[in-house]
């Protein structure tokens, strides 16, 4: 079932974004309604406007999605499953040709030549004026003149459309008649073309590793594979095709021999270390632009003009062959398209980090298997699971062991004949150490449990701690003005700051991260609290106080119904925090939780797996959130009324 | 002017019709990635803008802290070369399909260390009393390759350690502390404080004996491979010529630990445990046939990922800008 939904994962996304955009018209048609006949009768600014409205948190959430879909390309493979693979072909096709493209001025604004040119006289240019006079002597200057000289020669050679070699001239008219008929053949279309079956044996569009199948699955893609393989050998061609010719040769092999004088006379000669090295990486800066110049990579001007007419036919050819795959292209695909890799093809741009909604599900499901054995869970743990845990480890867990240390008695030793007979002493040892069996309870396990498990730890502590410090400190003189720089100074300080001391402290187990987390949750509490209980009116107090109140009774009943609202809304903002501070406390020693398995992703880069753990930390978030919003109407319901 | 425009708005057409994507002007500056505190000795021609008058061309270079964020710079299109990333990030970023290139391997050095804590008795006779024990390991770098090549070469049972993911500054504390009896380490700082408290589990030799060893590489992008093969070559030139011209002098110390931020004798001493081959012996020992290269990302593939192809992986090691 899991895997056929899986493989479907197109279909259903489809399914999906049809839902999806009839929930959006659908309840923007209801908002509207709803505003247009409301409208009269409310005052801006009345905070029963904003109560109610699940229209528009309908509008919000389908808005979201789609914009997931589309950005995402998903979109693009719901409705259109071979467009990925399509466009693939193509994309071997641009990197078959890429070294044509690149001499051309087709992705840049000039000739490779033409750069090549600039690039090379400015690099004499500097070389000229640079040249260590005091390494060389007379004789040498001359000479090293006469090689930046012949190097330009060289450049001009090349340039002179006269001197271009018959060989190269002919050549590069072959290349560009083999683009001319890899145009006609594409305008042949690819009627009759079928795919093989080896093709439609690959994982669908992002089923698996490999992101997009690499044999052609359709007509069309098998043509334009084929036109790939024949471009690659026009491509073949043209790097071996040199401007070369007998006259050049001349020109570049007297250079060289000019070259050589030199170098012989740095390695034969007795220099001092200083001039050696002047001399040597002089001409050594020397003979890498001569050896640039000698290759044959520099064409006349105009040598290039028919090869890039032919090309960029080509490519509109292309473009007339892709048809409709060009709207897909420009509108359901946003960002640089497929790029094929030397291994594969694979998403730029939005597609690449931003994970379609349908495999981010599928991943999540994989991880949520608690199947550990069959590729369920991440790094040997469930996700969010249950296991049997012992009476006895948590028995042990909370007697310490020095106690039993403490009661009379020995602990036993071996006998001579090799068996151990443990003594009373013993037996407790082992109960203080968890080691009997005393039956085993459910306990939730995971990943998410971990992570939530610490959590909720550190946010009980926080509070307990924090809410009535907060309050003592918001009613007492002596509360308020000793712990007020404690508070004060720390509070300030991001929790990230206590990390590197947590773990000398603590060490790895779960109570540093809980610490780390407490102490976002304690500052809060703490803060809001004493907002809350000072902020009580006066007038509150007096009345309850001359009706007879004790101390006692109106902190219980006046004060902590009024810092309610403080206290309530600072939980809120403390479960976001301690949320946010999770990633970065789990990544101290990262053994399991949300925060642990993000770090890991992030290192090789999963970008299923990242948005996987942000979703979920998102929505646990949105989970407390609910919560606390229910509380906080069940608890404070004047709150905002008064 | 006129037909300035009138070509740029035609070429604008056709590429957007092309789908090609945006105009990329030619190179005229090339961005290099390399690590801080890991010396090496082409920053001598890094400073004296070498590669800049060689390549005739702006370079620029972006320090980085983790290989896999240079891998993330490049894919953002931000770096065209990456000089010395770990061999470890590389094959990750190959077995998400990135698409780069290995062209050249940066230096060769001893595997990282595994430091077994002083006072357990443990090493490299008794190594498997380490089953059930606590391990801090920086998941997914080297220096886990490393962990998982020791134990397999020990033959310890790894699943039965908890093992604990942790940057190696923070494993030296722990296992100061005694939180955990084993940390995998990198980077000399780290390794120098491991050093203190604890014993790595195999020697040198045991490690050569072993065939246990680590190489950076110097990854580019496809796009600026194909593109600009001549920068490509005369930057790894430029290398060779810096690597062949290491004495390690004490002029030459004193210019990389100014560059790398580190002090004299620390670089001194980490680039002694280096070895920066020149292009022949590379071509002969890591990009020919059965080169060493494509062995070692295949192996190390399968140690990150079950479904690892260690062919595909070979495809993206190209040893041809070497010549």
């Amino acid at each position: 079932m899991l895997s056929w939904l899986s493989q479907e994962r197109g279909l259903i996304a489809a399914i999906i974004i049809v839902i999806l955009f009839l929930c959006l018209t659908f309840s923007i048609f209801i908002g509207l309604k709803q505003t247009a006949s409301r409208e009269k009768d409310e005052v801006f600014g009345d905070p029963e406007r904003t109560l109610g409205g699940w229209y528009w948190t309908l509008t919000g959430i389908s808005t979201l999605l789609l914009l997931w879909f589309y950005f995402s390309w998903g979109m693009a493979r719901a409705f259109f499953p071979e467009t990925g693979n399509e466009l693939c072909q193509i994309a071997k096709i641009n990197s078959a040709i890429a070294p044509i493209t690149a001499a051309l001025p087709i992705e840049s604004r000039y000739y490779k030549s033409t750069t090549l040119i600039r690039r090379n006289l400015e690099q004499l240019k500097t070389l000229e004026k640079s040249m260590p006079v005091t390494a060389f002597d007379v004789v040498e200057i001359r000479e090293l003149q006469k090689i930046i000289l012949q190097s330009k020669a060289i450049i001009e050679f090349f340039s002179n459309p006269t001197n271009q070699s018959l060989e190269s001239k002919i050549a590069l008219e072959e290349i560009g008649q083999g683009f001319d008929r890899l145009s006609e053949t594409l305008q042949t279309g690819f009627k009759g073309l079928v795919p093989n079956q080896e093709a439609f044996a690959q994982p669908k569009w992002g089923t698996e590793l490999t992101e997009i199948p690499l044999l052609p699955t359709t007509p069309k893609g098998v043509l334009f594979d084929q036109i790939s393989e024949k471009a690659r050998v026009l491509t073949e061609t043209f790097l071996k095709t040199r401007n070369k010719s007998t006259a050049a040769d001349t020109l570049i092999s007297s250079t060289k021999e000019l070259i050589n004088q030199v170098k012989a006379r740095n390695e034969n000669s007795e220099f001092d270390e200083e001039k050696l090295l002047k001399r040597t990486s002089y001409v050594k800066a020397v003979e890498r632009i001569f050896r640039r110049l000698d290759d044959g990579t520099i064409f006349p001007p105009s040598a290039l003009d028919k090869l890039n007419v032919s090309v960029n036919d080509f490519f509109t050819a292309i473009s007339v062959t892709k048809g409709n795959l060009n709207l897909i292209d420009r509108i359901l695909v946003p960002g640089d398209g497929i790029v094929k890799s030397k291994t594969q093809c694979t998403e730029q741009g939005s597609g690449r980090w931003l994970p379609k909604p349908t495999d981010v599900v599928a991943t999540f499901m994989t991880l949520a298997n608690p199947d550990i054995d069959s590729g369920g869970g991440y790094k040997g743990s469930t996700l969010l699971w249950w296991k049997w845990i012992q009476i006895g480890d948590i028995l042990g867990f909370f007697i310490p062991d020095f106690l039993i240390d403490m009661l009379p008695g020995e602990y036993g030793r071996h006998s001579e004949s090799g068996v151990f007979q443990p003594t009373l002493k013993d037996r407790m040892l082992a109960v203080a150490q968890g080691d009997v069996y005393l039956g085993a309870i459910p306990m939730l396990d995971g990943h998410i449990w971990d992570s939530l498990f610490r959590v909720i730890v550190a946010l009980f502590l926080g509070i307990g701690l924090g809410v009535p410090l907060g309050i003592y400190m918001g009613v007492s003189r002596f509360f308020k003005s000793f712990f007020d720089p404690i508070i004060e100074l720390y509070r300030p300080v991001p929790p990230l700051a206590w990390a590197p001391l947590v773990l000398t402290i603590f060490g790895i187990q779960d109570d540093g991260k809980i610490f780390l987390l407490f102490m976002v949750a304690f500052a809060i509490m703490v803060i809001s609290a004493r907002t809350g209980a000072s902020g009580t009116q006066l007038s509150k107090i007096r009345a309850s106080h001359s009706l007879g109140a004790s101390d006692r009774q109106i902190l219980r009943y006046v004060i902590l119904p009024n810092a309610m609202p403080e206290i309530l809304t600072g939980i809120r903002i403390s479960i976001g925090v301690c949320w946010g501070t999770l990633v970065a406390a789990e990544m101290l020693a990262g053994t399991t939780g949300i925060g642990f398995i993000e770090n890991v992703a992030r290192v090789v880069s999963n970008y299923e797996l990242i948005w996987v753990t942000i979703l979920i930390m998102g929505l646990l978030g949105l989970a407390f959130d609910i919560l606390m919003r229910w509380v906080i109407n069940k608890t404070i319901p004047w709150r905002g009324k008064g | 002017m006129k037909k300035y425009w009138k070509n740029m708005v035609r070429a604008s057409i056709s590429a957007c019709a092309l789908g090609i994507g945006t105009i990329v002007s030619a190179a005229d500056s090339v961005n290099v990635a390399f690590f801080l505190e890991w010396g090496t000795p082409n920053q001598i021609s890094k400073v004296d803008k070498v590669y800049d008058d060689a390549m005739g061309v702006d370079v620029n270079w972006t320090d980085f802290s983790t290989g896999v964020q240079m891998t993330e710079a490049m894919l953002a299109g931000d770096i065209d070369i990456a000089y010395s990333q770990g061999l470890a990030p590389f094959v990750t970023a190959i077995q998400q399909g990135h698409p780069l290139k290995m062209v050249a391997v940066a230096m060769v050095y001893e595997a990282n260390d595994c430091f077994v804590k002083n006072g357990l008795g443990i090493d490299s006779s008794n190594a498997s009393e380490l089953e059930g024990k606590t391990v801090a390991v920086p998941l997914n770098t080297m220096a886990d390759f490393a962990f998982k090549s020791y134990m397999n070469a020990l033959n310890v049972d790894m699943s039965t350690m908890t093992i604990v993911d942790q940057a190696p500054p923070d494993g030296a504390k722990s296992l100061a502390d005694g939180a955990v009896d084993m940390a995998c380490i990198f980077g000399g700082n780290s390794s120098k404080a491991a050093g203190e408290v604890g014993t790595p589990i195999m020697t040198s030799q045991q490690k050569v004996d072993a065939g246990i060893g680590s190489f950076d590489v110097v990854s580019v992008t496809e796009k600026f491979a194909t593109e600009n093969p001549d920068l490509l070559r005369t930057f790894l030139d430029v290398t060779d010529e810096a690597n062949a011209a290491w004495k390690a002098s004490d002029s030459q110390l004193k210019k990389v630990a100014a560059d790398a931020g580190m002090s004299v004798p620390d670089v001194k001493a980490q680039m002694a445990g280096m070895i920066f081959m020149s292009e022949k012996e590379q071509l002969d020992k890591y990009f020919g046939k059965n080169g060493i290269a494509a062995s070692a990302a295949a192996a190390l593939g399968t140690l990150f990922s079950d479904s690892s192809d260690g062919l595909t992986i070979a495809r993206t090691i190209d040893g041809s800008f070497l010549d």
